[in-house]
Formats: structure tokens, sequence, C-alpha cells
């Protein structure tokens, strides 16, 4: 066989090769160009849509009708999924920048138009990606009829599912929502609890303690982290004693979020300072005793006898820290008293 | 009555188009833009009475934008809509001379309407 037969065929499915590959590239091309120049007028119309409806021509008023007309000609149905996921992503947007009345108008006309069950049909998917995904557009464009199908994901295994379903309880039923956090089977981490009281001030400003009391009897560690911050958020000076009574919880983690909480309220009673004294030495970390030290010396007045019975009892680190707060505030030879009373005494210092 | 004339500059084209109907419906007779290459030779010869405009673009500080604004552009307030609105930004562009006010995005709309309307 010579070299040419050879070459020939191995040329020609080459040149077939790259002719598909072109051919492909081309049409790639074409596809996404097409592609960018409809969502280009998918943008464009709903633009104009939205800004008709918060401020209507009134020579030519946009009825609804006409809107889901104007929106079925741009290819916005139920067979087209791309565009409707798109025209989803543009009218969170747009909702998610303005504030006011015209947010309120916003919803009502997100009510009307359908996005085609688009939303809802998600959670019914088997990726969790999918449904975390349904359940967050649902509570973005405030579609409350969904609720029901909701509710069930808030103990879902998935930690995405369940953190957006509990998203959307607390955007649809604010402080009603409450109600289901001490029934959760999974935990909340420190982030989901964040997002949670983030939510709830940014949507309901106003505080309902009547809401928030029952739940004081919860057991779940989770739970009196997320009553402590919202206590905090809300600075409700009413419920600080929940903060006090955790401050000696058997709980590092509850302990830590009591003491933090704590630290908010800048302002506080002299009858609460003495609570916390008097709780200070049933705190089993050092570390937080220490936390604890410096809030009472920040927003009390010195109280030399306390001091003095925390340089006679207590870890060296809370030692040090009320021998240096005792100087500061003038204590000097109470200080160099106690100190000088060591020297004396060759147990401590031989100790 | 005088025909007041408003520019309205923003990449996003729903807020700029909502701006555009917000004006009109005060109005105002309005040009919107998506940036400043779109203004045409006309537009120099016309003093706005206000100017809406975002300080986030491509290739240029949000000052700077700013000042490049007040600039080329003869009007009589100038008025900033922006995503961003971090404290500092929005301290530093204050304190530039003739500016009217600062929305950040989120912004409620009743509160431009206020401002432009006595313009």
């Amino acid at each position: 066989m010579e070299f040419v037969d050879i070459i020939i065929p191995v040329l020609k499915i080459g040149l077939t090769i790259l002719g598909v590959l072109w051919l492909s590239t081309f049409i790639s091309m074409g596809y996404r160009k097409n592609r960018i120049r409809k969502l280009k007028v998918i943008e464009e119309t709903f633009a104009d849509v939205v800004s008709n409806y918060l401020y209507p021509n009134p020579a030519s008023p946009l009825e609804l009708l006409d809107i889901q007309r104007i929106l079925r000609n741009i290819g916005i149905r139920e067979s087209k999924k791309g565009n409707v996921q798109y025209l989803i992503n543009l009218m969170i947007r747009t909702q998610r920048s303005i504030l006011g009345n015209n947010h309120t108008k916003l919803k009502t006309l997100y009510s009307q138009i359908p996005p085609y069950r688009a939303s809802i049909s998600k959670l019914k998917k088997f990726g969790w990606y999918s449904k975390a995904l349904g359940i967050r557009e649902i509570y973005e464009m405030n579609q409350q009829q969904y609720i029901q199908e909701i509710i069930p994901l808030r103990n879902h295994k998935n930690l995405y599912v369940r953190r957006e379903a509990q998203i959307a309880l607390i955007v649809f039923l604010g402080w009603d929502s409450l109600r289901f956090i001490p029934y959760l089977k999974k935990g909340l981490t420190l982030w989901q609890q964040i997002k949670i009281v983030e939510k709830l001030y940014d949507l309901y400003k106003e505080p309902q303690v009547g809401k928030l009391r029952p739940l004081y009897s919860t057991k779940k560690i989770f739970a009196k982290q997320l009553i402590m911050r919202i206590i905090r958020k809300y600075s409700l000076e009413s419920e600080v004693d929940y903060i006090l009574a955790h401050l000696h919880d058997t709980n590092y983690e509850v302990r830590e979020a009591a003491i933090y909480c704590l630290d908010s309220f800048k302002v506080i009673k002299k009858e609460k300072v003495e609570v916390i004294k008097s709780l200070f030495q049933k705190i089993p970390s050092a570390s937080q005793q220490g936390q604890l030290l410096n809030y009472i010396s920040n927003n009390s007045a010195v109280d030399v006898e306390f001091y003095m019975s925390l340089l006679r009892s207590s870890s060296d680190d809370i030692k040090l820290r009320s021998a240096e707060i005792l100087w500061n505030s003038g204590y000097k030879e109470q200080v160099q008293e106690f100190y000088l009373e060591q020297y004396s005494n060759p147990e401590v210092y031989a100790g | 009555m005088r025909t007041r004339h408003a520019l309205v500059i923003q990449e996003d084209k729903i807020i700029l188009k909502i701006l555009e109907r917000l004006a009109n419906s005060r109005s105002y007779s309005c040009k919107a833009i998506t940036s400043l290459n779109d203004l045409d030779i006309e537009d120099q010869n016309t003093n706005f009475d206000v100017i809406i405009s975002d300080i986030l673009f491509d290739g240029i500080a949000p000052l700077e934008f700013v000042s490049q604004v007040q600039e080329v552009i003869l009007h009589k307030n100038l008025v900033i809509v922006s995503n961003m609105g971090q404290e500092k930004i929005k301290k530093d562009t204050m304190a530039l001379k003739g500016i009217a006010g600062f929305f950040e995005i989120p912004f409620d709309l009743d509160e431009v309407e206020q401002l432009i309307a006595g313009y």
C-alpha cells in the first residue's frame, strides 16, 4: 500500500471532523447570539411593563390582561422554561431594588402575572439545589399561596432546603413562625440563626414579645441561642432576665451566646448587675468569667467588695483582672495589701 | 410653562426605565441612557434641570465619574441612585459640591419623586 493511499483517507476523516467542529461552532454562535437578543428583548419588555405599571400613562394605562398578553408575546410560556426562569430572576432583582409603596405595588403585580408555577414545580424535583432555589423564589416573590407546600420542608434532610424553608416561614408568618422553632428536629447553625434574626428584623420591625415568651420553656440549645439573639437584636430590655438566666447554663455555647447578647445592653439596671455578680462564681469557664468581668466593670460603678472577693477566690486571670480594675479605679492600697499578705503566708508562697 | 429636562444614567435597564417613567410622570422631558457614550451632540446644549445617575461604571472610579458628569454635562441638580451605597462612598460623594441627593439601592422611589418635584 502506498503512502498516498493511507494519507488521503486520514486527511478526509480529519477534514470531516474539522468541518463538523466548525459547523457546530457556527450553530452554537448563532444560537447564542439569538438567545442573547431574545433575553435582551425580555429584559426591555419587562422594564417597560414594570415602569408603566408603577407610573401609568394616563392616556393609555396598562391593564393586567395587556401585561399578560405582552409577556406571552415575548415568549413567556409554560413550555419555555429558560425564558420563564430569566423573567423570575428579573422580577426578583427588581423587587430587591425598590422599597416603600412601590415595593408593595410590585408584590401585587407579581401575584397577578403567573410565572407558570415555575417555582412551585421546583419543589417537586429530586435535587436539593432545585428545591432550595424554588423555595427562595417563592419567598422572594411573596407567593404566599404555596406556604402549605413549604411547611413540611422545614425539617428536610438537606441543610440548604431546610434553611430556605425556615426563612420562607419567617418571611410569610413573621413572629408567628417562631412557634416552630422549638420543634425543629435538626439544629440551627449560628449562620442560620443570624439569617433568621436579620430577616425577621428586616420585615417585622415591631417586636411582639407575647409571641416570644411561650418559647422560653424550650430545652433545645439552638432555640435558647436564637431567643437570646432576638432579644439582643430588638434590644428588648424587659426580656434581659432570660439572658441572665442562661449565663450559668450547663452548655458552653449557650453561655457564650448569653454573654455575647448581654454585651449589647450598655445601660442595665443596678439590680440586674447584682444578679450577674451573684451568678459570677457559678460560671464554670474561666475565660467566660473574664468576659463577664469586663462587662461588669464597663457597665457599673466599682464594687470594691465584689472585686476583693474575686481576688481571694478566683483563677489567676480573674485575679489579675480584678486587681487591675481596682488599681485603675484608685484602690491601690487594697491591692498592695492583698499581695503583701500572700508573702507572709508561707502556703501560698510555696504553692 | 417651560419644559423641564431630566437625564437618567443607569446601567440597569429596569431601574433606568422606571426612573424615566417617574420623571415623565412629573412632567419632565426625559432622556434615559445606559452610559455617557450614548450622549449626543445636542445634549451638550441642554441645561438639564436634574440628572439622576449611577456612579458604578466600567473603567472609571465612582468619584471620578461624578466629576466627569459635572464637567461634561450642563445641569442644575445631580442626584445619585446607585448600588454602591457603602458609607464611605456615600460620604465622599456627598462631600463633593453640587450633589442634591444620594439614594442607595434598595431605595424608595417616592423619595426621589419628592426631591425632583421641586426642581
